[in-house]
């Protein structure tokens, strides 16, 4: 590892004598990388909007993202679609300040451009959520099988094997049926059914790396194994691990609108995009207002799409070989 | 070979124990404690309790648990699902057409998806950085991004569904009138082989279309990889045709690499399976799953759930063997270990 990034960095070429390890090299390349940067705006942008715009959209519209209007239906109890205002029973334009459904209302009269900002916040919230408790799951497995091996090893990997081949959404929503939905219980399934791929990836790192002279140098000066693993070997780790976090936050983001899609995600009214695209699909609401399930799609769509782009490019960011090509 | 073979059984055969096992936790002993007694459940709202007892003995639902699982597998091996709570009649009777309908998806779609992305991705993996290869790689990076359960509602607003097939926004998008497409409804292969293809063009190529994505940046990277090794330039050397060191050089070698990440892509297709049934009322295992998870039919579910492992399992297994006879060196590793 330290040989490959001492030779990046001369091939990198900054211009000092200096080697520059890989993390410098690969953020260099990721700012000089449009796509990368593209991906890495549109992504703050929506955790900007999650966080602070959706209470601005909740105060401008002065649409509470959970509220009905049922002047938002039009007389035969359809929604009104994008950018429309509001109407009386009678059909006129009903026209006070705040009226503008600006992205439309959903079956039940509620504001989809408010609901969809509000969804943000708790799909985001779920995603990261269990990326992380799945990350804390399978470096702490991965770690231990990869350095320890023997018996621990045997289970870890039998476990991996096992969960990888089966249909996860499947079981998930199994569980999920079992235990009753909830924000909680949703992001322990979602990690509970990731966490084997990161600790096939942080096992393989650990078994290559600890055979490294480094780590035999620190043993051989006393140092002890949660020494060993914690320092020595967990930073080794790292570079995969963002490559798959990154893919696999998008990944969840699905994972929980499929839960919901099914019926078994965060339960109702609060809005999640899962959810809102799986009312209006299963009540067949898209066939009159195809709005209703567009905008929720769309915002799925635009968030795995800045995820995958961002995950491929800092693949190639990491990637050694990359420089000599 | 034949060690390879009854060493891949023997693991499949303790992943299915492990899936019933867990399945039987899930429902039968965890259910218990939070929802009614499954004896009551199928015994009826009614039923007296002389009668919930009996029904309690036909299905062993008084012995221990231990016991309880046993009779369970037991049922279970010789194809008893058990009895559905709300739809009132064996679950196998439920399950094994649903299991033909899925089947016929998902190979479909698996068809679809490898020849597709073999088409697209070897291209690109031939010339890599040419405009064909940009456009290949963003049309699969945006089929990664779209999810399925989008995906299929669209398709069927555009194509499948009788006011708005060919319309956008109200707007005529194909010409007046156009039904190229079903709508909806699933036909048997037994009944009638040409319906059946036709009622499945629209879920083939729904379901298809993820997995279409994620194999052209397989075939591409493999192909790129296979094209700078030496043999490739010796078999061009002795004058063998492009197409032919594609297919019989380049293709032999990018094959078992292939084979393995399908075995995998099946258990996944068969979570798709859940989204595109319910949209295009093809009544396979999905739609069965999804209408029991909506009426707590803990029977049917847990049959959905062994059933969809058992294939997702032979589907791996086949596919490891399939690895096996297409890679020599997996022959010789597993004859020298064993």
């Amino acid at each position: 590892m330290d040989l490959q990034s001492l030779e990046i960095g001369r091939i990198g070429g900054s211009g000092t004598s200096k080697p520059v390890g890989l993390r410098a090299t690969a953020l260099r390349r990721l700012r000089r990388d449009p796509v990368a940067v593209a991906a890495a705006s549109v992504l703050a942008l929506l955790v900007l909007a999650a966080i602070i715009g959706a209470p601005i959209a909740a105060y401008l519209t002065g649409h509470s993202p959970n509220a009905q209007y049922p002047l938002a239906l039009s007389n035969d109890g359809l929604p009104i679609g994008i950018m429309q205002r509001t109407f009386f029973a009678n059909g006129v334009v009903h026209n006070p300040h705040g009226s503008l459904f600006i992205l439309g209302a959903d079956a039940l009269g509620r504001d989809e451009l408010v609901r969809v900002l509000y969804g943000a916040r708790i799909s985001l919230l779920v995603a990261s959520a269990a990326t992380c408790l799945a990350l804390i799951i399978g470096v702490t497995l991965g770690l231990l099988a990869g350095y320890l091996e023997g018996p621990t090893d045997a289970i870890v990997n039998r476990l991996t094997e096992t969960a990888m081949a089966f249909p996860s959404l499947l079981l998930a929503v199994a569980l999920a049926v079992v235990v009753g939905p909830g924000l909680l219980n949703i992001v322990v399934i979602i990690a509970l059914f990731t966490w084997f791929y990161p600790a096939r990836i942080v096992r393989s790192t650990a078994v290559a790396t600890k055979r490294l002279t480094f780590v035999t140098a620190a043993r051989s000066i006393g140092a002890r194994p949660r020494r060993i693993l914690l320092v020595h070997l967990l930073p080794q780790v790292w570079a995969p691990l963002l490559v798959y976090a990154t893919s696999i936050i998008g990944y969840n983001i699905l994972f929980a609108a499929g839960l919901a899609y099914l019926g078994v995600g965060v339960p109702q009214p609060t809005a999640t995009w899962g959810q809102m695209l799986s009312t209006a699909v299963t009540s067949g609401m898209y066939q009159i207002d195809l709005s209703v399930a567009l905008v929720p799609g769309l915002a799925i769509l635009l968030t795995m799409l800045a995820f995958n782009l961002l995950g491929d490019s800092i693949r190639d960011a990491l990637d050694p070989k990359a420089g000599r090509r | 070979m034949k060690r390879i073979v009854l060493n891949r059984l023997l693991g499949a055969i303790v992943q299915i124990l492990a899936v019933t096992i867990l399945a039987w936790l899930l429902f039968f002993v965890i259910a218990r404690f939070t929802g009614a007694s499954p004896a009551r459940r199928i015994a009826g709202k009614l039923a007296t309790p002389a009668e919930v007892a009996a029904v309690a003995r036909v299905y062993g639902l008084n012995l221990p648990y231990w016991e309880q699982y046993l009779f369970f597998l037991n049922h279970l091996i010789h194809g008893d699902f058990g009895y559905s709570y709300v739809q009132q009649r064996p679950v196998s009777t439920i399950i094994w057409p649903a299991l033909r309908a899925t089947a016929s998806l998902v190979l479909g779609a698996a068809l679809i998806w490898l020849s597709v992305a073999a088409l697209i991705g070897t291209y690109c993996g031939r010339k890599l950085h040419s405009i064909g290869d940009v456009g290949g790689r963003a049309l699969s990076i945006i089929g990664m991004s779209i999810p399925v359960f989008w995906l299929a509602p669209m398709v069927a607003y555009l194509f499948g569904f009788e006011p708005t097939q060919g319309k956008l926004f109200g707007f005529s998008i194909l010409p007046r009138g156009t039904s190229i497409f079903p709508i909806g409804g699933y036909v048997d292969l037994g009944t009638n082989p040409i319906e059946w293809a036709y009622h499945l063009i629209l879920p083939w190529i729904t379901l298809a279309a993820g997995f279409t994505a994620v194999y052209i940046r397989y075939f591409r990277t493999l192909t790129a990889e296979q094209l700078t090794e030496d043999y490739v330039r010796t078999a061009a050397a002795k004058g063998a045709s492009t197409s032919r060191v594609l297919t019989r050089h380049v293709g032999r070698n990018v094959s078992p690499t292939i084979s393995v990440l399908l075995g995998a892509d099946i258990a996944t297709a068969l979570t798709g399976v859940f989204f595109v049934e319910t949209v295009f009322a093809i009544p396979g295992l999905g739609y069965v799953g999804v209408s029991a998870v909506e009426n707590l039919d803990y029977p049917v579910i847990t049959a959905v759930v062994i059933v969809t492992a058992i294939v997702a399992v032979i589907a791996n297994m086949l596919v490891d063997l399939l690895h096996a006879a297409l890679d020599p060196r997996v022959r010789r590793v597993a004859a020298v270990s064993v």
